[in-house]
């Protein structure tokens, strides 16, 4: 269970997040929705860890985490220009987790095969990454975030630079992996088809609230 | 973070004070307190009351100016069709403009020398004497600065959105009018700061100067090395330096108000390029690719071809111990060079990110007379002036910047969202660095190494100043070769800088062509937007 406690975050001089609390249980898929603006990418970027709020908390399972740094959280970010690794191909991006786990680099690679396998992706294995589609590599963004069994995930706008079809198409499959894992879900997006269709439940954050 | 940045600048900060901006500082005191012209009446205004000294000053500045229009008048017809034409073999013409970057100075200087000067295969041909003209030294300055402005260019028309320009033509504008009202607006402050480059370049160039440019055409760079070499009027000469310093000083602090003004538009529709349609532009790229062709390659090609024919007539004596001990010197050094180099720039480069003084610090050796750097040494630290610690430290504090500057760059680049993941992903700062930074930054490093190592190569001002007999580099051995009488050396000399030229290349080919593995993407994506001013700052260390 991810728990953000009286979060306070200014950018500049403008308060940007004033005490924002949020819950998410696992298993279950919160999305956040907002216009640009509003902090949802901060908060976002506070739960991971990458950045320290000015004021408040964040809680796992009863502990308090604010302090630990992003590697040690055991979560998963992801984030809408899929962030992968342009000089590993496919295989070694899904591996590149379980290799931080030290997790030996024959092995990570022979699970990160099997994941690909379950996400019908074993033909582009050996594949640079910038030659698959969009589709192609949110798919593969999506399994090197749940091939490291995160505790939690963390989805910032993943969808919003692919087009309408296969947008349409992933949530639905993203949905189903994620359910299938069963981990404590925030989905960051502005898109208030893709929160309902995909989430137990909605927050709205207002800009400067 | 702010504290860790301070601590990785302490070692490039610490070369740069103790090497650079203290000498500086030494030389401009001693002009400026006429501690040496005391006892010879040496005042301040001198240069400017002194008809000899005043015509050094303004023959600089002319020079350098007559360069620029003439750079500008050839570049932009040139850079106008290599933008917009589509041809065979566009994209290896671009890739073959660096190679000026890379080529030494004095090998430039011989190459204009082969072919303009005694014996050259032009002017033997057609029987003219270009010695003690301003020819010699002005074709040398376009060979090293046509290039660049040609870069500039095409860079700047990249930028030239193919929408305005649609728009204008629709408003009834001619081809014509829409580019000197759309086009060139566009592009002008591009070219403006390209120009203060070849400008700067070329008012305190030494090398080309100093060969190229006999009794009469010489600049005040070479009058402060006679001064201080052989007719030890120490006075006259910080004067000189003083004043060097000021209006070099002005100069840059112009291009770096203009370079801050430049903000490339994140997207842009650029125009398409066309294949030339009829007789008219085939002309026009033929007549472009021809002119490329005789300013930049030309010298290069008259060098192999003097050495060749050198090594023909059976002037086997070229490489004596001399020659052998010159190139053992030379990469040696190069390597104590590079190896230093990249251990400061890499630390500049990370320490970088925390402010922008210390960004613009890098560009400090790039600015700064290499012929300045040397005197104000010999001032400062007189009784290290033979020592090779301090020559070799000089060399890689004018080499390090390259590095930096190319890091800098691609650590601007890197993907922010990579980073992220790679920590949310279980790795630690150091993994993360090692594991997705590095990788990422391997071709800017490369790229950075080897213009380094092509400065250190083709270094001539300071070892010239700081060296002693039995560490003559190849540069050194050339201009010793180039001072003594007969055919037979001119000859050693163009052998002796044909090696130095395939050295270069070496370092050229590191940079123009990378393996084909991860790094070819990355390198596109991470050195794109600074090209222009990459191309700039990568200039700097041959004009030395």
């Amino acid at each position: 269970m991810l728990e953000l406690r009286h979060i306070h975050q200014r950018y500049g001089s403008r308060p940007l997040l004033q005490d924002v609390n949020l819950l998410v249980s696992a298993g279950e898929i919160v999305a956040l929705l907002g216009p640009s603006g509003s902090g949802k990418s901060t908060l976002l970027s506070i739960a991971a860890g990458l950045q320290r709020p000015d004021a408040g908390s964040v809680w796992l399972d009863g502990a308090d985490i604010t302090t630990l740094p992003p590697e040690r959280r055991g979560f998963a970010l992801m984030f809408q220009d899929f962030a992968l690794f342009p000089h590993l191909n496919v295989q070694d991006n899904v591996a590149f987790g379980l290799v931080e786990q030290r997790v030996a680099k024959k092995q990570a690679r022979l699970q990160a095969l099997q994941m690909l396998a379950v996400f019908g992706l074993s033909a582009l294995a050996t594949r640079r990454v910038w030659n698959l589609s969009g589709g192609e590599q949110q798919r593969v963004a999506l399994a090197r975030a749940l091939i490291t069994r995160p505790r939690v995930l963390l989805l910032d706008e993943p969808f919003s630079a692919l087009d309408a079809d296969l947008r349409v198409a992933l949530r639905a499959e993203f949905s189903n992996r994620i359910r299938a894992a069963g981990m404590a879900t925030l989905l960051v997006t502005h898109d208030q088809t893709e929160a309902t269709s995909m989430a137990d439940r909605c927050v709205r954050l207002m800009p400067g609230c | 973070m702010r504290a860790r940045s301070l601590w990785l600048a302490a070692l490039p900060a610490a070369a740069l004070a103790v090497l650079l901006l203290a000498p500086l500082l030494r030389l401009g005191w001693a002009g400026f307190s006429g501690e040496f012209g005391a006892a010879a009446d040496v005042s301040l205004w001198q240069p400017w009351q002194d008809a000899y000294l005043r015509w050094r000053v303004l023959w600089s500045l002319a020079q350098a100016a007559i360069t620029c229009v003439l750079a500008l008048a050839l570049g932009l017809p040139l850079a106008w069709v290599l933008a917009r034409f589509e041809f065979a073999g566009r994209a290896l013409v671009l890739r073959l403009l660096m190679l000026p970057f890379v080529v030494p100075t004095l090998v430039a200087a011989l190459g204009v020398l082969a072919l303009w000067g005694p014996h050259g295969l032009i002017s033997e041909a057609l029987g003219i004497n270009l010695q003690e003209t301003p020819w010699l030294l002005l074709y040398g300055n376009l060979f090293f600065n046509l290039c660049l402005v040609v870069r500039a260019g095409v860079d700047a028309l990249g930028q030239v959105n193919a929408r305005q320009v649609a728009a204008a033509r629709s408003l009834g504008a001619t081809p014509w009018r829409a580019f000197w009202r759309i086009e060139w607006p566009t592009i002008a402050p591009w070219l403006m700061s390209s120009l203060c480059l070849v400008f700067l370049y070329c008012f305190a160039g030494f090398g080309l100067a100093l060969v190229l440019g006999g009794q009469r055409y010489a600049t005040v760079e070479v009058e402060i090395y006679s001064l201080v070499a052989y007719e030890l009027q120490l006075g006259q000469a910080s004067v000189l330096a003083l004043w060097m310093l000021l209006l070099t000083g002005a100069v840059a602090l112009g291009y770096a108000a203009l370079e801050q003004s430049l903000a490339a538009p994140l997207r842009n529709s650029p125009l398409a390029r066309v294949r030339p349609g009829n007789a008219r532009q085939w002309l026009a790229l033929l007549a472009a690719m021809g002119v490329l062709f005789a300013v930049c390659a030309l010298p290069i090609v008259a060098i192999v071809m003097k050495a060749v024919g050198a090594m023909m007539t059976g002037a086997g004596g070229i490489f004596d111990a001399e020659a052998l001990a010159a190139l053992w010197n030379t990469l040696r050094f190069s390597a104590v060079a590079l190896t230093v180099a990249t251990m400061l720039g890499v630390l500049h480069a990370l320490a970088t990110q925390a402010s922008v003084v210390w960004r613009a610090l890098a560009f400090l050796p790039f600015v700064v007379s290499p012929v300045t750097v040397a005197f104000g040494l010999l001032l400062l630290y007189p009784s290290w002036s033979a020592s090779l610690a301090l020559l070799l430290a000089a060399y890689a504090v004018l080499a390090y910047p390259f590095v930096a500057k190319a890091l800098a760059a691609g650590l601007d680049a890197l993907p922010v969202h990579v980073l992220r993941a790679a920590r949310t992903l279980g790795a630690s700062p150091w993994r993360c660095f090692w594991r997705v930074t590095l990788p990422l930054l391997a071709p800017a490093l490369r790229r950075g190494m080897a213009f380094a190592a092509a400065t250190a190569l083709g270094e001539f001002a300071v070892t010239l100043f700081l060296s002693r007999p039995e560490w003559a580099t190849l540069t050194t051995l050339i201009y010793q070769r180039l001072g003594r009488p007969g055919v037979g050396n001119l000859d050693a000399a163009m052998v002796l800088a044909c090696v130095l030229m395939v050295l270069a290349l070496l370092a050229f080919l590191l940079i123009e062509w990378p393996g084909r593995e991860a790094g070819e993407h990355a390198d596109a994506r991470v050195s794109r937007p600074q090209s222009s001013m990459n191309s700039g700052m990568t200039r700097r260390g041959h004009h030395a």
